[in-house]
């Protein structure tokens, strides 16, 4: 062990031994500065793939159905599994409020609500008007659609309820728990193709025999998709360090309250 | 712009791809622009005076080391 360890007190089982993994990233300043160093090689990945799935995306041959609009399902279906993943990542978050209590939990899952309603925004967006010409119709009350849309009040019901209520630790856990409830709706959006009758085309690229899609098409979608996911990861990083500025300053904006007020006697008389 | 969007379908994919580029850059404003107010709204507390407990023992540490 070199003489800097010691001074350290990084023996092996030391109990000045700091914490690891997600524990020691329970501590916002040592978040912050992991946020300082992750978020530009997020962001620069991200750039990278879109740059390439876009040059891909507008270099593949029409579809022979659907001509050039083929097009649009380069940004349709990211914006879609991205809007999926969204909440996914609420429900592990979700899961760290109730069963770990993690300080860093009820932060993830409030940054990336409004990020996962903006994507989920998207993918109804982009699917309208990719529908109006292949479909003949902006829009149809079928089972995917009509399960997707509700992801995106579900989105918004979220941000309502953490915005509703000022007791942090209380709106932690009750949107932990609406969060969970409302993870029942992903698997209805993903197998809604398969158990109703809808409009909409069923799974072509997560299927049990492979894609049913030819390279040519999925190449450029994969890399669309990694891109749009690399973008939410970068957007959610910057959300959570926001977040936890947000508390910060709450907490100094309470501390400068209390400081304020003057102090009173047991009798209620002021001694300031 | 025909070339890469189509004559026939030129305003469906054009407005598919406006509307992505749209609000992805609204989400990348918003957190800088939230951020640069967050961080000047901290730094006018500290200003003020008002610290965080973990600013105030890191003072108080630095002051212990130089006396």
């Amino acid at each position: 062990m070199s003489s800097a360890e010691q001074t350290l007190g990084k023996t092996k089982n030391s109990p000045k031994q700091g914490p690891r993994g997600l524990t020691a990233l329970a501590n916002p300043s040592r978040f912050l500065a992991l946020v300082r160093v992750a978020l530009p090689i997020v962001t620069g990945i991200a750039v990278v793939l879109l740059a390439i799935g876009l040059y891909m995306g507008f270099s593949v041959p029409d579809d022979y159905q659907q001509g050039r609009t083929v097009r649009i399902m380069f940004v349709h279906v990211p914006s879609v599994w991205v809007a999926m993943m969204a909440y996914m990542v609420m429900v592990s978050a979700a899961l760290g409020v109730l069963v770990w209590r993690h300080p860093l939990a009820d932060v993830a899952a409030r940054a990336a609500a409004p990020i996962g309603a903006a994507f989920t925004f998207l993918g109804l967006a982009t699917g309208s008007i990719w529908g109006r010409p292949m479909w003949g119709t902006w829009w149809v009350w079928d089972a995917r659609l009509t399960s997707f849309l509700v992801l995106l009040l579900i989105y918004l019901g979220l941000i309502a309820l953490w915005r509703s209520i000022e007791e942090p630790a209380i709106s932690a856990r009750l949107a932990a728990v609406a969060i969970l409830v409302g993870a029942l709706n992903i698997p209805i959006i993903k197998f809604s193709v398969d158990w109703f009758t809808t409009l909409h085309q069923p799974a072509s690229v997560t299927r049990l025999d492979g894609p049913a899609m030819a390279d040519v098409f999925l190449h450029p979608l994969l890399i669309m998709g990694l891109a749009f996911a690399m973008i939410f990861f970068a957007l959610h990083l910057a959300a959570m360090r926001n977040e936890i500025l947000r508390r910060q300053i709450r907490t100094l904006q309470r501390k400068a309250a209390r400081s304020a007020r003057p102090q009173t006697t047991r009798s209620g008389g002021s001694v300031a | 712009m025909t070339d890469l969007f189509g004559e026939r379908y030129f305003a469906f994919i054009a407005s598919s791809y406006a509307v992505t580029s749209l609000v992805l850059m609204a989400m990348v404003v918003w957190v800088l622009v939230t951020y640069r107010s967050r961080q000047a709204n901290l730094a006018k507390l500290e200003a003020a005076g008002v610290r965080r407990a973990s600013k105030e023992a890191e003072l108080r540490a630095s002051k212990k080391e130089r006396s």
